[in-house]
């Protein structure tokens, strides 16, 4: 139903009465349909998750010595793989899980105790064999130097804004230094309320602390809001005083909120232990999925978290053996911490990395990069549990069924959240632009 | 007339260059070659794994371009080329394929026989889908506005005494039409604010101000602005304006992000460029062909190479792995950034197909290409797919100053150079293989030592030979080794070649008496003076449509850098002809134009409402007032340094990225690290703090810097929580509210409504009200009473600042270290009562809305 214009109150009367005791949350109301670019907006169709939570595995996880069962590499090792190089099965000894019989290496038992709640995608490809792009393209669909793209946490953002008003809606934990750097988690030209927060994996996040007592500070804002109103009053006041005002309550109570939930030393110990939270770089995933958590709880709309380091062009078998001990229990208790809560009915979970690696050896004890074929899984709200989509071929080289390309996990996780890829589109440079760029089809074979 | 070119070309494009063989000779390929370069070499070299030394032998191109060690296949020649000498090598570490089975002897006979035979390849037919547009074309030429001539409208008569110049005259005689009336005039405290950040991105001082208030003269006005257009700053000011088209910054940005060391020089290049008021259409011809125009003398040369950084400082994918992507993406991100910023066309839009909406045909773009491509890019870097350290470097590709560079010591020389090609022989043999990547006693592969012995040595050697590091080059361009026409890509793949296109310009309009390229040059030269061309209708229309746009807060096209069919449509047309005619005529005088702008009538309005106004145009886009705007991040930072006393007027020599070496920078290394910190020290104005792409300075970042990654006119203004937490909370913001409150305290005679006054004069750039006043004394009253009973946190120091940076050392530079070097917060707090509440006050007058805008 249309308002018409007269009946409202003008926001500069509003501001007025504000200014003489007209209760703040009243007129804060009143504000909001106007100045809250982050306010939740209505998705295209029926979400089927509300939140994600990212689990980025950066740098390439080998998945043939992790998840990737393949009888027939054993069978063929020490034989020439397709294009050279000799094939060579994994060091790690494999066996099936759960009703559904899932494959799982000995280096993630933990999750592999999650295989029934699992749907994994293993017909993912991409285009660029090497970190830097591939990174950047699995973050914001383009590889693209000179025209850096919106991130999907940017895009989530901009197509339903966020379910809480005193967080930021898209947060960052531990982003990658380099390949791409701030461009995985930036909005490029969307507008800047859009980019992920980015927080460390201690939980800091610059200007969040005090620079006063609490009492000092809000005297001082009272202030800052007094003078605020006398501008918003007069008659050549900027228009954008208004939610200037707003941003700062905004701030304030982000600043009381935030610290307390990145925060986890006040979780029980049953919970730290859960999930192996330790100081140090050892402890730093497990810190990062309990962070996950406790934003996803208070509504944050997509959280990503990183573990680094599985480029194992050598050191394989140690290598492995390291990365996963810090992730298997972490994310299984995370998984297991979601599902207690009743948040994984709402919330998406996905994990993997920027593409796979081979099964041919590259030097004694090592792999190179596969874009031609690998896998994530999702887990949680609206995908099917305990269920495999796509293949690779026999070999573990290249995707055959159920191939998906970036550009399709991209439509396929928007379609998830309730959004038409094809629709959330944003004017730029004279054109309209999306995240799966030109491209990009729904798998919707994994829908629950 | 001009034959437009597109309709005349072949449909259908053979993507290998005369490489179709006859049906035999393919058989025989598809026998007995391609599956053995599948099956033996793919892993290793094709577009789907890694060209390791940038071979891919899955393309013929590929294979006759070949890679780091030249062309792996000649034609007809089997004794040449590097394919067959590699398979059959005698050392088994260097013979092809590294891993898995050998090439047998009938193997290694069909490659030879077949490269013997002329290396027949299949042609592949795509259609090249260009043309069918061209009745659409014409009709859009013929009708869009922005590609008609340029015309020189009468200002409207008016007899009115609201008319202060031409301006007036048409922004008047709208209103009148619509029947709406201009709002009062600015006060000339507001005027004084607005005018001085205006053109120089400063605040006035108090003296100024009361100077211009109390200046009776009829012409103090005039005076002022004249004083202001005269101002350094005001070249600073508006070359930042420039450098926001120009998307400078002072690194290649995403993928590897490896720091440009000489981008400053180019900075200062745009802001000597505006000081001395070069003519427009000279600043672009320096900056598109400043090498081929001539130079009296040596500083006049150097000044004209460093011009052309605007082609070079771009981003870049430097870990690409094909040398002809990179080209190709370096040549996109040119024509993007020429047309853009001159022309306001999206002209890149037209590399895959035909433009879709303006009348740009693939060919144009190419006939565009082909004069970039026959440039030589000299950023100082090459592409490899998995580089470290100095590995994108490359100090040939620099232009080195025509400044007397003196020579090297030449025994250390000669030393260093036989040490380091030991040292690079026995690199190459042990990299990559069996033994070299084995892991020593530390756990590490055994090469690395290799390495970082050769990395070493090439860092001495270049620190002798190296003209940049001895402070002689700049990044910028010269003409290509090979000077000629380009083919288009098929749908904008490097690889896949269609027809060869003349070079030339746009066709979306007509140049008249456009200059013809000079067939040995690469054509750059006639391309800046075809877009400088007065009938070019695009440039001056755009150009004095961005300068309107920071005056008036938005262009008379709104859509400042598109003036296609996507864009928006001028609010006052004959407005935006007059000006930008006049402007050919006055000589293409930014300051001239900016001073016309400035004296009318319409500039020195109120920005006050109107509500009937308000009504018929919310937006504004006639003009009955003046839009207030926001202050950009530069001049929030610079304000605040200003009225504490504490900003360096000086320019400084350089900038923080001088003192890198091309070597990638991560966002959690030492050199990101020294970066923050250097532009955390730094009291010089904005301009001038570190801009490498991704490492904003912290004191910027939160108020919509501009992006540095594409041509930018106009800046973005968003209102976000992480704004407040930064004036609330940061250690920059309460530096300088400490050292105004400090200043303002330190004169014992003053009282506290003359501390108050002062302090609102310095940061809102007025008096307060006695409302204020009361307001502000009874704040103070209350802070200083409460830190009495309650002391302030005791501050704490910022951590000491770094060692300068040392280029990284990682075993692999796609594995880097994580440790994030964190960076502290400094916790900047008063000693006593009295300073904290003054502290809190001068804090709260940044933090207003008021600070943030001017009106």
């Amino acid at each position: 139903m249309l308002t018409p214009r007269s009946v409202l109150p003008s926001r500069r009367t509003l501001l007025r009465s504000a200014g003489a005791g007209f209760g703040y949350l009243a007129f804060s109301a009143m504000l909001q349909a106007a100045n809250k670019p982050l306010a939740s907006k209505q998705p295209h169709f029926r979400p089927r998750a509300k939140r994600i939570i990212f689990l980025f595995m950066e740098g390439a996880m080998s998945s043939l010595d992790t998840f990737e069962y393949k009888p027939e590499l054993v069978k063929n090792a020490g034989k020439s793989g397709p294009g050279g190089g000799v094939l060579t099965p994994s060091k790690f000894q494999f066996k099936q899980y759960g009703q559904s019989g899932s494959w799982f290496s000995e280096l993630l038992p933990n999750i592999a105790k999650h295989a029934d709640e699992l749907c994994w995608i293993r017909g993912l490809h991409t285009d660029t064999p090497a970190h830097p792009q591939a990174v950047v393209q699995l973050h914001t669909g383009s590889a693209n130097a000179a025209l850096t793209r919106p991130s999907m946490g940017a895009w989530l953002l901009y197509g339903l804004g966020t379910e809480n008003q005193d967080l930021p809606g898209y947060v960052t934990i531990n982003p990658p230094p380099n390949f791409g750097g701030a461009v995985n988690y930036g909005s490029a030209f969307l507008p800047a309320q859009y980019q992920g927060t980015r927080i460390s994996d201690s939980g800091f996040l610059p200007n969040l602390k005090p620079a006063s007592s609490a009492r000092m500070q809000r005297n001082q804002l009272d202030l800052i809001q007094a003078m605020n109103r006398d501008l918003a009053a007069s008659p050549d006041a900027p228009e954008p005083v208004d939610g200037i005002i707003e941003s700062y309550e905004l701030a304030f109570r982000m600043q009381g909120k935030l610290p307390e939930l990145l925060d986890i030393s006040t979780e029980p110990q049953h919970v730290l232990d859960a999930y192996g939270v330790k100081p140090g770089p050892e402890g730093s995933f497990a810190r990062q999925c309990l962070m996950a958590r406790r934003l996803t709880e208070a509504g944050v709309r997509f959280v990503e978290i990183c573990q680094g380091g599985w480029d194992h062009h050598t050191n394989l078998h140690k290598g492995l053996i390291e990365r996963c001990r810090q992730i298997d229990q972490s994310t299984s208790a995370l998984l297991t911490d979601l599902a207690q809560r009743g948040l994984l009915d709402e919330t998406l979970v996905l994990f993997g990395s920027e593409f796979g690696r081979l099964p041919m050896a590259q030097g004694p004890d090592g792999r190179d990069h596969n874009i031609t074929g690998y896998a994530m899984f999702l887990a949680g709200a609206g995908v099917k549990k305990g269920f495999s989509y796509g293949a690779t071929d026999e070999l573990g080289v290249r995707a055959v069924e159920g191939r998906m390309h970036t550009n399709d996990l991209h439509a396929t996780l928007l379609a998830l959240m309730g959004l038409d890829h094809k629709q959330l589109t944003y004017r730029y440079a004279g054109r309209d632009f999306r995240l799966t760029d030109v491209a990009g089809e729904v798998h919707d074979a994994i829908f629950a | 007339m001009t034959a437009y070119r597109s309709y005349a070309l072949a449909l259908v494009a053979s993507t290998a260059l005369y490489a179709a063989g006859s049906p035999e000779q393919i058989e025989f390929f598809e026998k007995k070659v391609r599956p053995v370069l599948v099956n033996k070499c793919y892993a290793c070299h094709s577009a789907e794994t890694k060209p390791a030394g940038g071979l891919r032998v899955d393309d013929r191109n590929g294979l006759l371009r070949g890679g780091e060690s030249g062309p792996a296949v000649v034609p007809g020649n089997p004794a040449q080329g590097t394919l067959l000498k590699r398979i059959q090598h005698q050392d088994p570490k260097r013979r092809m394929p590294k891993e898995g089975d050998p090439v047998t002897d009938a193997e290694l006979a069909a490659l030879t026989a077949w490269i013997r035979d002329g290396a027949a390849w299949p042609d592949e037919q795509v259609r090249l889908d260009t043309g069918r547009l061209e009745a659409a074309y014409q009709r859009i030429r013929a009708r869009h506005w922005a590609f008609q001539p340029l015309t020189s409208p009468q200002p409207p008569a008016l007899n009115s005494s609201w008319v202060w110049n031409d301006v007036d005259r048409f922004i008047l005689a709208k209103l009148r039409e619509r029947k709406l009336q201009p709002v009062r005039d600015a006060d000339r405290v507001t005027l004084i604010r607005r005018l001085t950040f205006d053109l120089t991105g400063l605040p006035p001082t108090p003296a100024e101000t009361d100077a211009f208030v109390a200046d009776k003269r009829p012409d103090a006005y005039e005076r002022l602005v004249d004083r202001l257009l005269q101002s350094r700053h005001f070249a600073e000011r508006w070359a930042r304006h420039w450098l926001d088209v120009a998307r400078y910054g002072e690194s290649t940005g995403p993928s590897r992000n490896i720091p440009y060391p000489h981008a400053w020089r180019y900075r200062d290049y745009v802001i000597d460029a505006i000081d001395r008021d070069i003519p427009f259409n000279r600043f672009i011809e320096e900056q598109i062909a400043g090498d081929l125009l001539p130079a009296a003398d040596a500083a006049e040369r150097d000044r004209l190479l460093a011009a052309t950084g605007f082609l070079a400082i771009g981003p870049k994918d430097v870990n690409q792995r094909f040398k002809e992507r990179f080209v190709m993406d370096n040549v996109d991100e040119q024509i993007d950034t020429v047309t853009r910023s001159t022309l306001a066309l999206t002209v890149s839009c037209a590399r895959c197909h035909d433009h879709k909406f303006d009348p740009v045909p693939i060919t144009d773009y190419y006939a565009l290409a082909g004069i970039f491509t026959s440039t030589e890019l000299a950023a100082g870097l090459r592409n490899k797919m998995g580089g470290a350290g100095l590995d994108y470097y490359d100090h040939k590709a620099l232009i080195t100053l025509t400044s007397t560079v003196p020579p090297p010591p030449a025994d250390k020389l000669a030393r260093l150079q036989s040490e380091l090609a030991i040292a690079k022989k026995e690199w190459d043999a042990i990299r990559g293989t069996p033994e070299g990547l084995a892991l020593d006693s530390n756990g590490r592969p055994k090469q690395r030592q290799y390495r970082l012995r050769y990395e070493r040595l090439q860092f001495e050697v270049l620190s002798l030979t190296d003209p940049a590091t001895r402070g002689y080059a700049v990044h910028g361009v010269r003409e290509g080794k090979e000077i000629g026409d380009t083919a288009i890509r098929i749908r904008g793949q490097a690889e896949r070649l269609g027809p060869v296109v003349p070079r030339g310009f746009l066709t979306a309009f007509t140049v008249p008496n456009a200059p013809k390229i000079n067939p040995a040059q690469s054509g750059r030269l006639e391309l800046a003076q075809w877009i400088t061309n007065p009938q070019n209708p695009l440039t001056a229309r755009v150009f004095v449509n961005r300068v309107w746009s920071h005056l008036f807060g938005k262009g008379i096209v709104s859509t400042v850098d598109n003036f296609g069919r996507n864009g928006d449509r001028p609010s006052h047309p004959e407005l935006l002809d007059y000006l930008a005619s006049k402007f050919i005529r006055d000589g293409w005088s930014l300051k001239r134009l900016v001073r016309d702008l400035v004296m009318s009538h319409t500039y020195r309005l109120s920005a006050d409402k109107l509500a009937a106004n308000q009504e018929a145009d919310p937006e504004n886009r006639l003009l009955w007032r003046h839009s207030p705007r926001r202050l950009e991040a530069e001049e929030i930072r610079d304000a605040m340094l200003a009225s504490a006393g504490r900003l360096e007027l000086r320019p400084p020599a350089g900038s923080a990225v001088s003192q890198f070496k091309m070597v990638e920078i991560r966002d959690n290394g030492l050199e990101s690290r020294s970066l923050h910190e250097a532009a955390d020290r730094s009291v010089y104005r904005s301009i001038y703090l570190p801009l490498a792409r991704g490492i904003t300075p912290r004191s910027l970042e939160p108020f919509d810097p501009v992006s540095q990654t594409l041509v930018t006119g106009q800046r973005d203004g968003t209102t976000v929580p992480t704004q407040a937490l930064y004036l609330l909370n940061s250690a920059f913001v309460r530096r300088q509210a400490l050292a105004l409150a400090n200043s303002l305290l330190s004169d014992p005679k003053r009282t506290t409504e003359q501390r108050i006054r002062q302090a609102y004069r310095l940061v809102l750039n007025r008096l307060p009200t006695s409302r204020e006043i009361a307001r502000a004394a009874a704040f103070l009253k209350t802070a200083e009473s409460a830190y009495a009973t309650k002391p302030p946190k005791a501050p704490v120091a910022a951590a000491a600042s770094l060692p300068p940076p040392q280029p990284d050392d990682p075993d692999d530079p796609d594995n880097v270290d994580r440790t994030e070097y964190a960076l502290p917060e400094e916790s900047v707090q008063a000693d006593n009562a009295r300073s904290a509440a003054w502290l809190d006050f001068i804090q709260a007058l940044y933090a207003s809305a008021e600070f943030r805008f001017i009106r």
